[in-house]
């Protein structure tokens, strides 16, 4: 890599047939199809385009040649032509480039570069257009009522509409590239006096740090070089392709990265609780948003622990208490209960594995054999007794009824842990499995948050705005958690 | 002028004090685990009833009903206030969640053993059933991470805090 970044220091040479012949050795002109030269001549002294068609406006590109070409005809020949170029550029965005490798990268991010003869500067114009969709209302997110603008595929649009929101002067996007054959661009988003300036030195460093050939996978590459979470199920980090979201935690003190060619935005740093709020919430009334809150919990809950509670019952009905005695399996079945829940479970993510890449003229058919079919004729059979489907439809609710889908899959690897740990040891299973996984919780941390604040360790207020949701003029302090630079959140009564 | 400062935004949130949020952790941290307790009680994944903490006193008969067991809940509540506080006083500056685990096993072991003769509610060590010493064990630690590691974890931001407005400080002047 070094050794290849010293060659590529060499600077513009002022043949643009130098420019040409450097361009075909090493970049691949005339062998890639989409690089493309244009060569004007402007007071007998050649200037050559090049671009890269896909990623830039045509239109602008006739533009700007037509205006150097009639440079011919409208300006006298004794002028400096570096001068009278740049003056007729028509574009705001005009920058002038000395080096070889830089004018590459920047062709090659779709910008046309300039060379002339004579000079040994170029210019980059910034004409790209890169293909991509209009934002649109993100399928992971949706809300009944709120905006419908998602994030799309592209950096400057997903800043743009963060910006549209907060228009404060302080307001940072520290854009750096990563990868060494991608060249990704990667924005960090942060207000400038809010943001803990540790945190953003920390994502500075680490993401230039990162040394991979692309990032294809965008975010979640990104992801994985942050937090180093190796083989720990529970995201540390957690997504949103809604600009609402982005631009309210901007405004806590988090710091966001954007990554290019990627929907959705990093928020960091994250705690368990961040995964379990939606946007939703914020737009019905407090009490609303408060019941709607407290119902999703109850759902996340039950998808984990309501299984296992279930199975030890079934074990042991001794445990259970005089008035819940009814409770448990009243047919007798061939196959032990926790098989016939991890065989449900199974059959649980085939279908939710096969949802997902199944084309939509034939997602109805899937449902109704999985549905119907499967569920139905299995009790028939015997294969499974009714009680199990109950259950584990139940949990499988909790499951969708949790806002993030990484934390859903995540507590669905847990429970089955503890459905493990239920069948071979009962009671000391549950038990202990249970303060195992809240201590791994707590011990978690995202960038140096603990994972499982406010609730461990403990912080009164941070609590209550959990449990509650407070009315927006309420809620005045930001949450501790980013370690904030200002806790209040109005500036003027601060 | 008034007027704008009756209105809900403009009125300022204290941040809480150091002494207040410890003794707020040991309260709710207390009727928390507490009242997990008896939710393990009533799964009868243990045998110790939250109310064995009244039974050294003679009272009515009310202690063995629900309203005996909202107030040993509710007394649990005060008596982790001062758990707390000696672990404010003792071991605020470690930081590591197993101080507090450790400082919970610690306390398990204090009723079960030390004090076990005070109440006639929690049987001799011996004779208590795996599942009673598991699940205590369990709540216990629990209870110690959640007093401990909050205390610390609140002692480390609040120097964290002083910190940082130092370094702004410096920045700005």
């Amino acid at each position: 890599m070094t050794n290849k970044s010293s060659v590529e220091k060499l600077p513009i040479p002022s043949d643009p047939s130098e420019v040409e012949q450097f361009m075909k050795d090493r970049v691949g002109l005339g062998e890639s199809f989409d690089l493309g030269i244009r060569k004007i001549k402007i007071h007998k002294k050649d200037v050559h385009i090049y671009s890269v068609n896909g990623l830039c406006d045509t239109n602008f590109i006739i533009q700007i040649i037509k205006e150097l070409v009639e440079l011919n005809d409208n300006e006298n020949s004794h002028q400096d032509l570096y001068d009278l170029i740049q003056n007729r550029l028509l574009h705001q965005s005009v920058q002038p480039v000395k080096l070889m490798d830089e004018l590459v990268d920047q062709l090659l991010s779709g910008l046309i570069v300039i060379v002339m003869e004579g000079e040994t500067e170029a210019f980059a114009v910034d004409v790209r257009s890169y293909p991509g969709r209009q934002p649109d209302e993100p399928v992971t997110e949706k809300v009944v009522r709120g905006s419908r603008d998602g994030f799309v595929e592209n950096i400057i649009l997903n800043t743009g509409l963060t910006r549209l929101r907060i228009r404060d002067e302080r307001l940072r996007f520290e854009i750096l590239k990563v990868g060494e054959r991608s060249k990704t661009d990667i924005a960090i988003g942060y207000v400038k006096d809010v943001a803990n300036t540790d945190l953003i030195q920390i994502i500075r460093e680490e993401l230039e740090a990162i040394n991979v050939d692309g990032l294809t996978m965008a975010d979640k590459a990104v992801e994985e070089y942050l937090v180093k979470q190796g083989y720990n199920p529970y995201p540390l980090v957690r997504y949103t392709e809604r600009a609402d979201v982005a631009a309210t935690h901007l405004l806590e003190g988090h710091v966001l990265i954007y990554v290019s060619t990627s929907p959705s935005v990093i928020i960091t740093p994250t705690t368990y609780f961040h995964h379990l709020q939606h946007a939703e919430e914020y737009r019905q009334s407090p009490a609303v948003g408060t019941f709607i809150r407290w119902c999703r919990f109850l759902g996340v809950f039950g998808s984990l622990f309501l299984l296992p509670l279930w199975l030890l019952f079934v074990l042991e009905p001794s445990l259970l208490p005089e008035e819940l005695k009814f409770i448990g399996p009243n047919e007798k079945s061939h196959i032990p209960i926790i098989l016939q829940i991890f065989l449900s479970e199974l059959g649980l993510m085939f279908l939710r594995l096969a949802a997902i890449h199944t084309p939509t003229p034939l997602a109805t058919a899937m449902g109704l054999i999985a549905a119907v079919l499967i569920g139905q004729i299995a009790i028939d059979v015997g294969v499974f007794v009714p009680e199990v489907i109950l259950y584990v439809a139940v949990s499988a609710m909790g499951t969708f009824s949790t806002p993030s889908y990484e934390l859903g899959i995540a507590n669905t690897l847990v429970k089955l842990v503890l459905l493990i740990l239920v069948s071979i040891f009962k009671v000391p299973g549950l038990v202990i499995g249970f303060t195992l996984y809240l201590l791994f919780l707590a011990n978690l941390r995202s960038f140096n948050s603990p994972y499982f604040w406010p609730f461990l360790p403990f912080s009164p207020r941070a609590c209550l705005e959990i449990l509650f949701r407070k009315s927006a003029p309420g809620s005045k302090i930001r949450p501790s958690i980013v370690q904030p630079k200002k806790r209040q959140k109005q500036s003027s009564s601060s | 002028m008034a007027e704008k400062e009756k209105l809900e935004q403009n009125q300022k949130e204290k941040p809480l004090s150091f002494m207040a949020m410890v003794i707020l952790t040991g309260l709710i941290g207390g009727i928390f685990w507490s009242g997990l307790g008896y939710m393990a009680y009533l799964f009868n994944f243990t045998d110790v009833h939250p109310n064995v903490i009244l039974e050294p006193w003679a009272l009515g008969a009310w202690k063995k009903q629900w309203l005996g067991t909202v107030i040993s809940i509710v007394l649990m509540g005060v008596l982790s206030i001062g758990v707390a506080l000696v672990y404010y006083a003792v071991l605020k500056k470690m930081k590591s969640i197993f101080i507090g685990i450790g400082f919970g096993i610690g306390i398990f072991l204090l009723v079960f053993l030390v004090l076990n003769p005070i109440f006639p509610g929690i049987k001799p060590f011996r004779e208590l059933s795996l599942n009673t010493i598991i699940t205590s064990v369990c709540l216990y630690a629990l209870y110690g991470a959640f007093v401990g590691y909050s205390i610390s974890y609140e002692y480390q931001e609040q120097e964290y805090r002083e910190n940082q407005e130092v370094r702004e400080k410096e920045v700005t002047s």
